[in-house]
């Protein structure tokens, strides 16, 4: 009985034993990793909103035609925990997953961690992983501060509106900078900020309203962010300007994508353009060269954020300013703010508005 | 306009789809139906006016193509609560649902990924009227479907009210057993007043689309059509009463950026949540004097005496 007993606890011991250190085996060495084959990107909203995550999607899908690596794309994830989504994604066999939305920053490195598949976050760089997690920063204040200093110089009433969908450090970025661009070109223009709804992405009829609202209260340009909800904006803007005498259009500025050939395109003054392409080649050439584990930013220097070339006709006098302004910001004579937290953000509103007073 | 009469326009530009869909629903109710699916009816009818007027129909087609949706759905659901005695919340739940799935779907395969929008093009018969200061443009400057969804709500809640027909709505709705002794047929007037009832609810999601934000996105609902089943309870029934609602409610959701403009510092997470909140406290301030059909949301059995 003795023998039985210990030779049951001597099996337990040594299944215990082996379990443990099963995690270790199972997980592939991805710093050796030479090849990629097949890549996921998941984001909250549709890939059709042609805003943050159809510019995602479509980036990477045509990188992954480029180079022959099939792409998987769940959509509408929400911003609900994705675990098990990341989870089918792993049983897929997917080399490399982008997480493509800040609300995914802290979930994705804690899945890279135990299942051991590369992800890519959004503005978390404190998570970088050697092999495991990469990191994306989008630093588009910098073109924001230009679209700021446009949107300064045509206005016609005084008054410019930035509308957004919700304050995540992205949107907060790019509304800090645009505000400076538009004070520092004229402090006597009124901004005029809304916030839709707290993460209205999708909520584009609200989004009309709120735009209708602002041009009511005088606005001639809206720097609208919004994703989905930038639809509701480009409506009310549309009407507004069907029932509206030339001279009274409300002009657009729109982030992320390119709308030239959409309804937006007749007013779209420019759009803070994000092109992912550099950011994503990098990551994949990283995995495979066994280098994946780094901060990519995109910016002004690397074009990783730029200016789109204005659909519409603008004054040539405000293209050279803000050809001026860029090469301000290029030698480092412009100091463009860089704030991500929603209440600092007001407070830097207050005290440009206090500056007007 | 300026800020306050746009947000009164606005208001009421809000109020008729809202107003229409809870209309339709207190219809339902006063029979003795109780659909939780407004919200997906509302999408339904949002969808298919919009598939109507962007493959180049008028925005009437659109409007009526809306309307007939949501009787379809109702017919389906006064079918199944009354002759195969389905539960009301169940299946009400079961088509928010499949309202919001089968658009999302939809939408998708019609559009892809782009997203149309839609001309502004329906008149404005009032506008002269309209340079009135503050109210003018809230009264005068609507499209001319919001002055018909007013008088649709008026003109229907007068026909509950003191037609016959509303008599016997309400009488099935009562006490259906009493009802069928008196030779109504209780099954058939529910299964009318459902058809009725969501087509009005089917009616108001396009007026959503159609009439006041001009385009379709999946969702785009968010809320409403349980907004509508609440003010359809705490109107009870009134016309008048509900269209006051739907009003306090657009207002409310207006206020939010109103508010925002005059740099009063608010959270944005309450702002957003007023006009949902302005709701639930009219719920609980008028709900006690709320007097709900006895025989609400109870399935009728003639063979049985369990409604």
């Amino acid at each position: 009985m003795k023998l039985i007993r210990l030779f049951r606890s001597g099996l337990i011991v040594g299944v215990l034993l082996s379990t443990a250190w099963m995690p270790w085996f199972a997980m592939d060495d991805v710093s050796a990793k030479t090849e990629v084959d097949k890549v996921a990107i998941v984001t909250p909203a549709s890939r059709s909103n042609q805003g943050w995550d159809q510019q995602g999607v479509d980036t990477l899908v045509a990188i992954g035609k480029d180079r022959d690596i099939e792409v998987e794309v769940v959509e509408n994830a929400g911003n609900d925990p994705i675990t098990p989504v990341l989870r089918d994604l792993a049983d897929d066999d997917v080399d490399l997953v982008f997480c493509h939305a800040s609300g995914y920053q802290s979930e994705c490195p804690e899945f890279a961690q135990s299942e051991g598949v590369p992800v890519v976050v959004i503005e978390n760089p404190d998570a970088v992983l050697d092999g495991l997690v990469a990191d994306i920063e989008t630093q588009a204040q910098k073109v924001a501060y230009l679209a700021g200093v446009m949107a300064a110089a045509e206005t016609k009433t005084g008054k410019v509106a930035i509308v957004v969908s919700g304050e995540p450090p992205t949107w907060n970025y790019m509304t800090a900078g645009f505000a400076q661009g538009v004070h520092d070109t004229n402090p006597d223009v009124e901004l005029i900020y809304s916030v839709i709804g707290e993460a209205a992405y999708d909520d584009s009829p609200n989004a009309k309203r709120v735009t209708e609202t602002v041009i009511a209260a005088g606005a001639d340009i809206v720097f609208g962010m919004g994703d989905g909800a930038s639809f509701g904006m480009i409506q009310a803007i549309r009407e507004h300007n069907a029932e509206s005498e030339d001279e009274q259009a409300v002009r657009f500025i729109d982030v992320i994508g390119d709308k030239s050939d959409s309804e937006a395109g007749e007013f779209l003054m420019t759009s803070v353009l994000f092109d992912y392409t550099g950011a994503y080649t990098t990551m994949i050439d990283d995995l495979e060269a066994g280098t994946f584990g780094s901060v990519y930013t995109m910016n002004l220097e690397n074009e990783g954020v730029r200016l789109l070339e204005p659909p519409i006709e603008i004054d040539p006098a405000t293209m050279e300013q803000v050809e001026k302004a860029r090469q301000g910001i290029l030698d480092g004579t412009i100091t463009v703010p860089t704030i991500s937290d929603a209440e600092e953000l007001e407070t830097f509103l207050d005290d440009l508005a206090g500056d007007q007073e | 306009m300026n800020v306050i009469e746009t947000l009164l326009a606005s208001a009421m530009l809000a109020a008729a789809p809202l107003m229409l869909a809870a209309i339709g629903e207190a219809i339902g109710q006063r029979s003795g139906q109780l659909n939780l699916g407004v919200e997906g009816v509302m999408l339904l009818g949002a969808f298919t006016g919009f598939v109507v007027v962007e493959a180049g129909g008028t925005v009437s087609a659109g409007l009526v193509a809306a309307m007939i949706i949501g009787m379809v759905v109702g017919a389906g659901f006064g079918l199944a609560t009354t002759l195969l005695s389905a539960n009301q919340i169940v299946l009400g739940l079961g088509v928010a649902l499949a309202g919001e799935g089968a658009t999302g779907y939809l939408f998708r395969e019609r559009f892809g990924l782009s997203q149309p929008l839609l001309d502004a093009g329906m008149s404005r018969p009032l506008h002269h009227f309209a340079g009135i200061p503050v109210v003018g443009p809230a009264l005068f400057d609507q499209r001319w479907f919001v002055y018909l969804a007013w008088a649709l709500v008026v003109g229907i809640g007068a026909w509950m009210r003191y037609g016959r027909p509303g008599l016997i709505l309400r009488a099935a709705g009562e006490s259906p057993f009493a009802t069928e002794a008196a030779g109504v047929d209780v099954q058939r007037v529910r299964v009318i007043a459902a058809i009725v009832g969501q087509g009005l609810v089917g009616l108001g999601g396009g007026a959503l689309s159609l009439v006041e934000v001009g385009f379709f996105t999946p969702g785009m609902t968010v809320g409403i059509g349980f907004i509508a089943i609440a003010i359809a309870m705490v109107g009870q029934q009134r016309p008048l009463r509900i269209a006051g609602l739907a009003i306090v409610f657009g207002l409310l959701r207006g206020s939010g950026t109103a508010i925002q403009l005059t740099n009063v510092d608010v959270q944005t997470e309450f702002l957003e949540l007023l006009p949902y909140a302005g709701v639930l406290v009219l719920v609980v301030l008028m709900g006690r004097q709320v007097r709900l059909p006895r025989a609400l949301g109870l399935a009728y059995d003639r063979e049985s005496r369990n409604a």
